[in-house]
């Protein structure tokens, strides 16, 4: 039996990316007007992936209160992995999101084209639904030429992030592009290093040390970034062996922004708690991959434009898969 | 300056506050997270301190900061920005340096360059809600 992608949405444009992303993924695609209908058919049947528009909280409200009165929200047959949000606003601006226990996927709905938009994230998608959705390969068009560098110590960070900004340089992307891509990596690479590492009972290792200290990266501490560029989008991930990332902290850190209230400086933590946020802000889209207690992947994705203008403002997503 | 990153130690870069500072940001190519912290710790204690800071052609990297954090500049002027643009023919990246008063005399209608490597219009290159935030606060 074919698997399905439901999509929960009146609008055309989403019609066309979801379409899109069905057939890139292999999906037989379904559409229903609103979510009472949509909760009835995943009460049928479930659906494998569901794209639902909660462009406001009003429409939010009424998907989540759909799925209570069919389903459950805790009901085996909807599940955060299989869920994907499409809204019109940044993530800062729709908190009513952050805080679902629904939330699996983020879409911010500047498609510009949704049928290569569509594309791009269709392989997302198929990525989510295989056994594991782990390696840029399947993540980028077929035959992407992927590079693995693995970093024995954590001061290797300056220059693999160096490294990344003068392959991106060779590969076309203006140095300002090239610059903030260099900057995402660096936060996932300082993630990686000294927010991932954990003891037996979950708490934080590094967190309160200074991120100038140079740590040895062996064993449960190693830590690979793999870059891979499709002629069209870049996509960099950070990895790291312990499986730690926590859903809520990570989706609290990166809606947090500081345009309107004061950034103040904790010295509690020796990390900034505003490098997600600053990434996505910049044009990143984020896949967090974590299974665990053993491994965690942090994919970055960048589309390669004609200006920095399209760059910052082009199509954006965050996603997140976790395996238990 | 080149990049601030975790190893910039500001109190040995710039040394104690003084009354009046001037802080050139012309040569600042980027800025992460880290640094963010390290640089507000800094001017933080600068501005308890009574120190009068002027932030002076600062590079995108520190326009972006200023505009993504309400206290970067921690109670300092910004006095003048690099503006990106872009050239329409060979697509090259152009940077004007602009001082923010002559951005808001003229509304930020910014004119049009012309490219220093092709002679072709150069135009703004970036969101302007977003680049010149920090000027309509």
């Amino acid at each position: 039996m074919s698997k399905t992608l439901l999509l929960i949405s009146r609008r055309s444009e989403d019609q066309a990316f979801a379409a899109e992303v069905a057939l890139t993924a292999g999906l037989e695609f379904t559409q229903v007007q609103d979510s009472k209908s949509g909760a009835d058919l995943v009460s049928q049947s479930a659906a494998d992936i569901i794209f639902v528009d909660v462009s406001s909280p009003e429409l939010y409200a009424s998907f989540e209160q759909a799925v209570q009165e069919t389903v459950g929200l805790f009901s085996d047959k909807v599940n955060a992995n299989s869920i994907h949000f499409l809204t019109f606003d940044d993530l800062e601006k729709a908190q009513y999101l952050v805080q679902s226990p629904l939330f699996g996927h983020f879409i911010m709905r500047n498609y510009s084209d949704p049928k290569e938009a569509g594309q791009h994230y269709g392989r997302i998608v198929k990525a989510s639904l295989a056994e594991k959705a782990f390696g840029l390969a399947q993540l980028l068009k077929p035959n992407s030429k992927i590079q693995v560098i693995k970093l024995s110590v954590s001061s290797q960070k300056h220059n693999a992030v160096e490294a990344v900004k003068a392959y991106l340089l060779a590969a076309k992307f203006q140095s300002r592009m090239a610059t903030v891509v260099a900057n995402a990596v660096d936060e996932l690479l300082m993630n990686a290093i000294f927010d991932a590492p954990v003891d037996d009972l979950g708490r934080q290792i590094l967190s309160t040390i200074p991120r100038s200290t140079v740590q040895t990266l062996e064993g449960k501490n190693a830590v690979e970034m793999h870059v891979g560029f499709d002629g069209q989008y870049v996509a960099i991930s950070a990895i790291n062996f312990y499986g730690s990332l926590d859903k809520a902290k990570l989706l609290s850190h990166i809606s947090k922004i500081y345009v309107k209230e004061e950034y103040k400086v904790r010295t509690s933590t020796a990390g900034a708690g505003i490098g997600l946020a600053t990434v996505f802000r910049s044009g990143g889209s984020f896949f967090f991959i974590s299974e665990s207690g053993s491994r965690t992947e942090v994919i970055v994705f960048f589309k390669r434009t004609d200006n920095f203008r399209e760059f910052k403002d082009q199509f954006r997503f965050i996603s997140t898969q976790f395996y238990f | 300056m080149g990049s601030i990153e975790e190893t910039v130690n500001f109190d040995q870069l710039l040394g104690a506050p003084h009354p009046e500072m001037e802080i050139n940001c012309k040569e600042i190519p980027r800025i992460n997270s880290v640094g963010v912290k390290a640089w507000i710790k800094y001017f933080q204690s600068c501005q308890a301190k009574g120190s009068k800071i002027r932030f002076v052609e600062c590079s995108t990297a520190i326009v972006e900061q200023i505009n993504l954090i309400s206290n970067f500049t921690c109670g300092g002027t910004v006095e003048s920005i690099f503006v990106p643009f872009s050239c329409s023919g060979c697509k090259s990246e152009l940077a004007g340096l602009f001082k923010t008063e002559d951005l808001k005399k003229i509304q930020l209608k910014l004119p049009d360059l012309k490219c220093s490597k092709c002679g072709s219009k150069a135009v703004f290159d970036d969101l302007p809600e977003e680049y010149f935030g920090f000027l309509m606060r």
